[in-house]
């Protein structure tokens, strides 16, 4: 039997004709009148298949994702509204300046900073405590891990209903543990730095597990024979931290301040049910602001703009981090 | 065979002809009309009574779809509808004050042809009160040009605990201490001012444990309590009594382009006003001092039995009358609510109207039209409306407030109709949504203490003034 020519296998290499599966074969294109399933087979020939398979998921992120992006980038440089019928007018830059020029705009940025600044801080501390707690062994470790982990399963409105509920100076139970001490209601949400403290807390009760985790598998990563190392040498407990623990978990905790910083920067769903943005706007974050010019007054462009500029600040926050991130690790 | 003349044949064509003749009966369409409405008593129950007695006079199956949403989303998620092209609605139930965005928007159809066309709709009009047509169904404000009928009007009234406020020894000590009368009757509370209701606020104020009528009060009892809420519109809903029982204005969109914002929202009337409103809110529960004390959280304070009064919308009233929601359901009474009294001795409780028109969307074909109107006939009957009115609604028809029959219908429909009379409303122009959030927002702060009744007027003024320049308002 003559042995087929290296080229007509293609990747089966030695294999006869006869051997080779049909639908490694050519399939001329099915307009030359091809039966359905050289149609499928052509389809999904295996150059074909991976696209093919993709493709669904690719679609569905263009729709869903991708298009919106453009179609609100392209709306920010056009004077519209959705709420009326005029249509749209080139503007130019005209709403970037507005928004870079708005001094309410601004109010709401250091209002997300400060919440921000605190709530990530937070969230380290309490996080790398849970942590070092439950790096260690002891009774019902496993059951409490799973307690200290659920506020994370829960979804932001069950968390903003829950804690609206629990601050609330009637009936809520901080309101009623501080009368029972003190003789009178407490009402924390009444002031800015109470109702921005409620928040941080909320927040914090929330994601501090997950910082929990990504500093807990730093520290379980540490060998213990540096550990005992370090007690040969007579290193006291802190010198232990920061010479061995502290360099294990860092860029662990450099990636969970990563995350926290872009994830509370977009801070909504919170806020939005604890607070609404009062007392006043002392707690009106930029997300809530974005929302209210977009679905509340309908300033399209504008609500487009200000949402470009606020995705340029998480990318350059995120390009910076990043670049820490490496230069700690080149340095180590 | 060629020719030959076929009996079966005949037959068969005489059937036909036969059939042709009689006329035929239309065959009958299912028709959909899909209502967006917010979450409550009112809407709930057009839903069921719908489902209960209708019938199409054309034949036509009709079905009306709710959408129930909840009143503090219920603007967000219309608007959402509205603006993305849906074109889901066919009949909507709007806040009178967003008529304006959406009929800019092309979204609300005017009705005046079908009225003018339509004897019955005519009749309807003539029926309904003068300040629910001004306030629900005209744009611009005051016009001749119709676009709604009232779906469930409403206003505030009074809510009280009657065993306190009828109980002897509370009559006397208030008597006592304040040379005033506790009121108790429908009369009494008729002649009550803010003056009473700031001494109720201040009698009732009692610790845990205090004498509090035959018992002791199991919580921190307060005396009074109205909205003071940043969300939606709630604290300029009570706001706005305050600043209009003064002698002070809103900006006038019916006087546009001349009328101004600047020197009239914050005029001395206006302030003084507001400032009143924040002088009584110290006697009402804690809560206030948060800015979340909306519609919901009173109504709850209430039946919870840690306030004496309120002044809340008639429509969340059914609950406080139900023993499963309510501790004093069979203690609640209701009467007119407070005013300013001027100087000839009358009291002015003018106040802001609340409730809901229905309106029909731009993008229904004619028959739907026709559909939705005879729905909104059906629910403008006098019948329904008398159904309605005893199950906790208030109805749109002044020949049913005016029957005698009608205030035994409902604790407060006495009160209800009495006040009509007294109802003005906030803007209705597609700047209405951002002018009430930045006026939210400023009564909030002074609510709060973070500025006094003057700086918030003064930003809502400025704010107001630059704003509708902006959009050519004001010029």
């Amino acid at each position: 039997m003559n042995k087929p020519a290296a080229t007509d296998a293609g990747e089966f290499g030695d294999l006869s004709r006869s051997q080779i599966p049909p639908t490694d074969k050519k399939i001329q294109s099915p307009a030359g009148g091809k039966t359905m399933r050289d149609f499928w087979q052509w389809m999904f020939s295996p150059s074909r298949r991976g696209p093919m398979l993709v493709a669904p998921a690719l679609i569905m992120l263009f729709v869903m994702n991708i298009f919106p992006l453009m179609w609100s980038f392209g709306l920010s440089f056009f004077h519209y509204k959705a709420s009326s019928i005029r249509p749209p007018r080139f503007a130019g830059l005209y709403y970037y300046e507005k928004v870079l020029t708005d001094p309410v705009v601004w109010e709401r940025l250091q209002t997300t900073a400060l919440i921000v600044a605190l709530s990530v801080l937070l969230q380290l501390v309490i996080g790398f405590s849970l942590a070092m707690m439950f790096e260690k062994k002891f009774p019902l470790r496993r059951e409490i891990l799973m307690l200290v982990l659920t506020p994370m399963m829960l979804s932001f409105v069950a968390v903003g209903v829950f804690f609206k509920l629990f601050y609330e100076p009637t009936f809520g139970l901080l309101s009623q543990g501080y009368a029972y001490f003190m003789g009178e209601p407490m009402t924390l949400l009444a002031t800015k730095w109470g109702a921005v403290w409620g928040i941080v807390i909320a927040d914090a009760w929330m994601w501090s597990p997950f910082v929990m985790l990504l500093v807990l598998a730093g520290l379980v990563s540490v060998p213990d024979y540096l550990y005992e190392a370090a007690e040969v040498d007579r290193a006291s407990k802190w010198k232990r931290f920061v010479t061995v623990t502290f360099p294990y978990v860092r860029g662990l905790l450099l990636l969970a301040l990563l995350f926290r910083t872009i994830e509370t920067f977009k801070i909504f769903d919170v806020v939005y049910l604890i607070t609404n943005g009062g007392p006043g706007t002392s707690t009106e974050t930029v997300a809530v602001y974005v929302y209210r010019v977009a679905f509340q007054f309908f300033k399209t462009s504008q609500s487009s703009a200000l949402s470009y500029i606020l995705l340029f600040i998480v990318i350059v926050l995120t390009n910076l981090y990043l670049y820490f991130v490496k230069k700690r690790g080149e340095e180590g | 065979m060629k020719g030959k003349f076929s009996i079966t044949g005949a037959l068969a064509a005489g059937i036909v002809a036969s059939g042709l003749a009689i006329s035929v009966p239309a065959v009958a369409k299912d028709i959909v009309l899909n209502m967006a409405g917010p979450d409550w008593g009112p809407t709930r129950f057009l839903q069921e009574y719908f489902n209960k007695t209708y019938k199409a006079k054309s034949g036509n199956n009709v079905k009306l779809v709710f959408d129930f949403i909840p009143w503090p989303n219920f603007y967000d998620r219309v608007a959402a509808s509205l603006t993305s092209g849906e074109k889901k609605y066919q009949m909507i139930i709007s806040d009178s004050q967003w008529i304006g965005t959406f009929i800019e928007g092309g979204h609300f159809m005017k009705l005046n042809k079908y009225i003018d066309a339509d004897p019955e709709l005519q009749a309807i009009m003539k029926d309904i009160h003068p300040a629910m047509i001004e306030n629900y169904s005209t744009y611009p404000h005051k016009s001749k040009n119709y676009y709604g009928f009232p779906q469930f009007p409403d206003t505030k009234v009074t809510w009280f605990r009657n065993d306190l406020f009828c109980h002897k020894g509370e009559q006397a000590a208030f008597k006592a201490k304040f040379n005033d009368t506790l009121p108790c009757s429908y009369d009494e509370w008729k002649n009550a001012d803010w003056g009473t209701w700031e001494n109720v606020g201040k009698f009732f104020r009692r610790d845990k444990g205090a004498k509090l009528g035959d018992g002791v009060a199991e919580h921190d009892f307060y005396g009074i309590a109205y909205q003071a809420g940043k969300v939606a519109d709630f604290s300029s809903m009570q706001i706005l009594a305050f600043i209009w029982q003064h002698g002070g204005q809103i900006w006038d969109e019916a006087n546009e382009p001349k009328a101004q914002a600047l020197g009239v929202v914050n005029s001395p009337e206006s302030v003084k006003g507001f400032q009143h409103y924040l002088d009584l809110l110290k006697y009402a529960p804690p809560a206030h001092k948060t800015g979340q004390m909306g519609i919901f959280a009173i109504q709850e304070l209430f039946m919870q039995g840690k306030v004496a009064a309120i002044i809340d919308w008639a429509g969340v009233a059914p609950p406080a009358l139900d023993p499963k929601v309510s501790k004093y359901h069979d203690k609640t009474g209701f009467a007119m609510t407070p005013g300013l009294r001027k100087s000839d001795g009358s009291i002015d409780r003018t106040d802001n109207i609340g409730g809901q028109p229905f309106v029909l969307t731009t993008w229904n074909s004619e028959e739907v039209t026709k559909e939705a109107l005879e729905v909104v006939k059906w629910w403008m009957s006098k019948d329904v409306q008398i159904e309605f009115s005893k199950n906790g609604g208030e109805p749109g028809l002044m020949s049913v407030m005016n029957s005698p029959e009608y205030n035994d219908y409902l604790p407060w429909n006495r009160a209800h109709a009495e006040l009509l009379q007294y109802q003005k409303d906030v803007w209705h122009t597609p700047e209405m949504f951002e002018m009430l959030t930045q006026q939210q927002e400023e009564f909030d702060k002074a609510i709060t203490g973070q500025k006094t009744a003057k700086e918030a007027m003064d930003a809502i003024a400025k704010f107001q003034q630059e704003l509708l320049t902006e959009v050519g308002r004001i010029k």
